[in-house]
């Protein structure tokens, strides 16, 4: 086996970290802070790379540092395990695609427009970004309890977008509405999205829309009007 | 507790060796497997040692390794155990009704039927099989698969079946697959029968209608 060159390269010189071999030579004049946080977002990255090449489970800490080009001693600065490096990744990620999905429902007046302009956000996210897709959708999965429980929680706050359309719906319409759709709705989406992932179909994704539009806005709005909008553009 | 092989009840008692190997083999892969899955409830699949095992299956070491090449070959054989075990029990509820929503109702009520009578392996094939390596997982994705072509033929009842999104049979058993998996981790898995009538509903609804859905939920049907 090859060894490690984020392992080999960089015991010798402590005081020259060899993520600033990457940024300009010389004085580069960078203040700690911009640096540290640097390093994190590159240990995420590489953890996100590492990840989706090996898989969770055997990912390494030299895979890691050698995807983020920083020593070891780096990762160890930032995080206390590959756990809880994960858990930094995954909440990144995470953050970003609710803000996607949150700015895209938001930015819609109708909420079956607001629902599809928000599956659509996401779906573009994780097409856009093959490897994230795999780490918030696949490994975290095999992460342990405290990613999984993020996993389920994160899942769960897609929820009250669905909930909405409760609202102004005729009492008929109410009455055919069980208190589980919207889970329901939720986990059929993501089982679909997660799968596509998992057979490597990522690229696909955003073909998804239309029907999941449609499965999404069907008990709200029956089939015919749920397949207009579902359609529509 | 450690059983003693010797005390074990695997061991079939003097003067009834007339039991066939065959019998005694798959009621040794049983215990087995369902040592796994108790084990499994416990600690989690990851830190499920074959020690574990084979300490609460009462059985020799040896007795395991006979029956299964790791840890994993267990755990595999547990999945596809519980799978063939559900999948057999909805079809044979399903198969005197007539009707397509009247099957899809029986089908579903064996099937949570089922995931509640066995926590444990339920607890193995919703949940831990996304940890427990790649076949694992292939496997998971079998299980959802048996179940496409049984609401695909809803297409041939539905008014607008040639209309309905091509991955439509795949979001429904996901939502029914989120929805048990949700139960299994928060441990309420005996909610899971009460839960019959608002799947039926879920499933039916994009077929058929929210109304017409409805009614087969609520037990208005032959």
């Amino acid at each position: 086996m090859p060894a490690d060159p984020a392992e080999t390269s960089l015991d010798p010189a402590p005081e020259y970290p060899p993520e600033l071999s990457r940024l300009p030579p010389g004085r580069h004049g960078l203040p700690r802070e911009f640096v540290v946080h640097n390093q994190r977002e590159r240990l995420i990255a590489g953890l996100a790379e590492a990840v989706a090449e090996n898989g969770y489970a055997s990912t390494t800490i030299a895979h890691i540092t050698r995807h983020a080009a920083v020593s070891r001693r780096t990762f160890y600065e930032h995080f206390d395990s590959k756990d809880a490096c994960f858990v930094a990744a995954y909440d990144t990620v995470m953050d970003e695609l609710r803000e996607r999905v949150g700015g895209a429902f938001e930015a819609e007046k109708d909420w079956p427009r607001a629902i599809k302009a928000g599956i659509g956000a996401m779906l573009a996210f994780l097409a856009a970004e093959p490897n994230l897709a795999r780490l918030c959708m696949v490994e975290a999965l095999v992460a342990g309890p405290v990613v999984v429980e993020r996993y389920d929680a994160a899942i769960q706050s897609l929820v009250p977008y669905f909930e909405e359309g409760r609202k102004g719906r005729s009492r008929e319409v109410l009455a055919r509405l069980s208190p589980t759709t919207e889970e329901a709705l939720v986990g059929g989406m993501v089982s679909l999205i997660s799968r596509r992932i998992f057979a490597g179909r990522t690229a696909e994704l955003e073909s998804l829309l239309p029907d999941l539009a449609e499965f999404a806005l069907t008990p709200y709005l029956g089939s015919t009007e749920a397949a207009k909008i579902a359609r529509e553009k | 507790m450690f059983v003693n092989q010797k005390d074990s009840p695997m061991r079939p008692p003097p003067g009834r060796q007339q039991l066939s190997r065959e019998f005694i083999s798959r009621f040794q892969r049983e215990r087995i497997v369902s040592a796994l899955a108790e084990e499994t409830m416990v600690k989690g699949y990851q830190a499920v040692t074959v020690a574990d095992i084979v300490r609460r299956a009462g059985i020799a070491r040896n007795t395991f390794y006979e029956n299964f090449s790791s840890k994993e070959a267990c755990f595999l054989a547990a999945q596809d155990y519980a799978a063939e075990e559900a999948f057999r029990r909805v079809v044979e509820a399903a198969a005197e009704i007539e009707s397509w929503q009247g099957r899809v109702d029986a089908g579903l009520t064996a099937f949570l039927a089922a995931v509640a009578e066995e926590p444990e392996l339920a607890r193995i094939c919703f949940v831990e099989a996304h940890s427990a390596g790649a076949a694992a997982k292939q496997r998971y994705e079998e299980s959802l698969q048996t179940f496409f072509p049984l609401f695909k033929v809803g297409r041939k009842v539905s008014p607008h079946g040639e209309k309905l999104p091509e991955t439509l049979e795949e979001s429904v058993v996901g939502g029914v697959y989120w929805i048990i998996y949700n139960r299994i981790v928060e441990g309420k898995t005996e909610e899971l029968e009460s839960l019959r009538g608002e799947l039926v509903e879920f499933s039916l609804t994009p077929y058929i209608g929210a109304k017409a859905a409805k009614k087969v939920a609520s037990g208005t049907k032959k």
